[in-house]
């Protein structure tokens, strides 16, 4: 049921899971935004490494 | 002894009516220091954007000062104090205990920082936020600061009375909830930070009274101890309204329980350590100090981070799955109550405070790459996504939640509310991506005039930069416009909204 001004976690709240049972369910979608997160923080600490090696020649 | 509770039909919570008063005293306040800190910003960042450059350079240092304390200090630790009321005795189902002392807290804050207002308004503390010596600033700036930072440490200190208190009454069975370790962590970085606090502003309030002498190394050493952990006290807090949104928006599921407190111990042990990325570039602290402060201590942290940035989606994932949305690999995501201000304000919250603060802090957080990062803009682009883009969003995503069940009122312009995170969310994206790529083409931070208009020599930026500050500029007024949105939405539902009457209203069963 919704209803104006309230947020629906309040009017509907979310069904109560049985209590006291194991729950085994797959987490495939967030290890697939892990590993996006892993590679964009990947290329951004490594341009970041060479825009330094670039200002910052040695030899 | 009843008679003092109230119980809330939606969580099943008790109440105290103490408890109720002091939370929504401290959003007030919170809202107040928003405001003041919020129009701060706007002049700050029509300053900033060379082709208006509205402000000269005293009114805009006076208007950084206000925004950085008003911001990083007022709203903040306003908002969190209400967040260990509700994550103490409301969580626990116990009573505030000493409610005066709470009462006479809030007013002490609030003395404090009228007093530090005044002498930043009044031009006797254009100082910025970190206040660094020799630059000195009224007598009562500091004072102010004292005594908010006094008043906030009584109120962790009643936290922690409220823990063994419910302990006590048998108020709560087993553990404590995830939420309540959560707002224990940040109690406990608390009183590391207000000691710190303590051992700093009191010997400098002596010293702009002519009384000592502050070393100035000495003042950026341990004020750091307090600047910085007074962001993690956020960050903790944060992290405990990441749980709570995701367990009452979408009834997300703890992983791991274990896991999940381990990472909050990984805070209390090594985030205050990551403080010394502040003075990477300071000559008065060694190289292997340095590193082993910022690229492993740090790092420990920095995996506390990620342990919650997997496992709150996790959760919500599994959550969703248990409850039949199985379909590919993102429809638990696809299904989600987008139109939920407060689980929008949740997955937006994680996906700024992550891709861009998370990734930008640990990349400049590095010995070697900060000598390339420290003093641009690329500092202030990190921490607005952190601050702002997280805990500032987490924090608003709680308010739609905290009208209903503690105010007791209708969220005011519906409609808005739901794509207000949204708004916010985009501006800040937009304003802290935008501030970092300046900063790389080496944009100064908090100076007046970028392009050094005055000096002898002539300095000649990227053509790129313009155009650059032009979006930056244009993404902080989207994000202005978003907590314009979210400032009105909250004053008028809580002084002019319509009162909610849940047990009326509620047709669903079912505790959160």
């Amino acid at each position: 049921m919704a209803f104006y001004g309230v947020p629906p976690g309040i009017t509907n709240p979310p069904t109560p899971l049985p209590e006291g049972e194991e729950h085994h369910e797959r987490t495939t979608g967030t290890l697939v935004l892990v590993f996006v997160f892993l590679a964009a923080f990947a290329i951004y600490y490594f341009v970041n490494w060479n825009l330094l090696s670039a200002l910052w020649q040695i030899g | 002894m009843t008679d003092e509770f109230r119980t809330c039909p939606v969580t099943k919570l008790r109440v105290h009516h103490h408890a109720d008063g002091l939370i929504k005293a401290n959003a007030v306040a919170a809202t107040i220091a928003l405001v003041v800190g919020g129009i701060a910003a706007l002049l700050i960042l029509l300053t900033r954007w060379q082709v208006v450059h509205l402000l000269g350079p005293v009114s805009f240092y006076r208007m950084l000062t206000i925004h950085g304390m008003s911001m990083l200090i007022f709203f903040i630790i306003f908002f969190e104090m209400a967040v260990l009321y509700f994550a103490g005795p409301v969580v626990l189902n116990s009573r505030v205990p000493a409610p005066r002392i709470g009462w006479g807290s809030f007013w002490l804050m609030v003395v404090g920082a009228l007093m530090v207002q005044w002498a930043m308004w009044s031009g006797r503390a254009d100082v910025m936020f970190t206040s660094y010596v020799p630059l000195k600033a009224h007598w009562s700036y500091y004072l102010g600061i004292i005594l908010f930072a006094v008043g906030a440490l009584i109120v962790v200190g009643l936290f922690f009375a409220a823990l063994v208190v419910a302990k006590r009454e048998r108020t709560y069975e087993g553990s404590i909830p995830l939420v309540t370790f959560g707002g224990l962590t940040a109690a406990i970085i608390a009183v590391v930070t207000l000691g710190h606090g303590a051992a700093i502003f009191v010997p400098t309030f002596l010293w702009s009274l002519g009384l000592m002498d502050v070393d100035p190394g000495v003042y950026r050493l341990v004020f750091w101890g307090l600047g910085h952990p007074a962001q993690q006290i956020n960050l903790a807090a944060m992290v405990a309204i990441w749980y709570m949104l995701a367990g009452l928006t979408v009834g997300g599921v703890v992983l791991n329980e274990k896991i999940s407190r381990a990472a909050f111990v990984l805070y209390i042990l090594f985030i205050n350590l990551a403080s010394a990325h502040h003075l990477l570039v300071d000559p008065i602290a060694g190289s292997a100090w340095k590193m082993w402060n910022t690229s492993y201590a740090m790092y420990l942290a920095v995996l506390a981070s990620m342990i919650h940035g997997f496992t709150i989606p996790a959760g919500i994932e599994v959550g969703q799955r248990l409850r039949g949305i199985k379909q590919g690999v993102f429809g638990w995501l696809r299904r989600a109550p987008w139109g939920d201000p407060g689980f929008s304000s949740l997955a937006l919250s994680i996906v700024v405070f992550g891709f861009v603060g998370g990734i930008t802090g640990v990349t400049f957080g590095t010995a070697q790459i900060n000598l390339i990062a420290h003093n641009t803009l690329r500092i202030p682009g990190h921490f607005h996504a952190t601050v702002v883009g997280g805990t500032a969003l987490a924090f608003m995503g709680a308010t739609y939640y905290l009208l209903p069940l503690i105010f007791r009122k209708q969220v005011a312009f519906w409609p808005l509310a739901r794509i207000q995170p949204y708004i916010f969310a985009i501006g800040m994206l937009v304003f802290t991506m935008t501030m970092t790529f300046a900063g790389t083409f080496g944009v100064p931070r908090r100076h007046w005039d970028i392009s050094f208009s005055s000096t002898v020599y002539a300095l000649q930026y990227s053509p790129a930069v313009d155009l650059i500050m032009g979006i930056m500029a244009v993404g902080g007024l989207i994000a202005a416009l978003g907590g314009l949105i979210y400032v009105v939405i909250t004053v008028w539902s809580v002084f002019l909204g319509r009162p909610f009457e849940m047990e009326s209203t509620l047709t669903t069963g079912g505790s959160v």
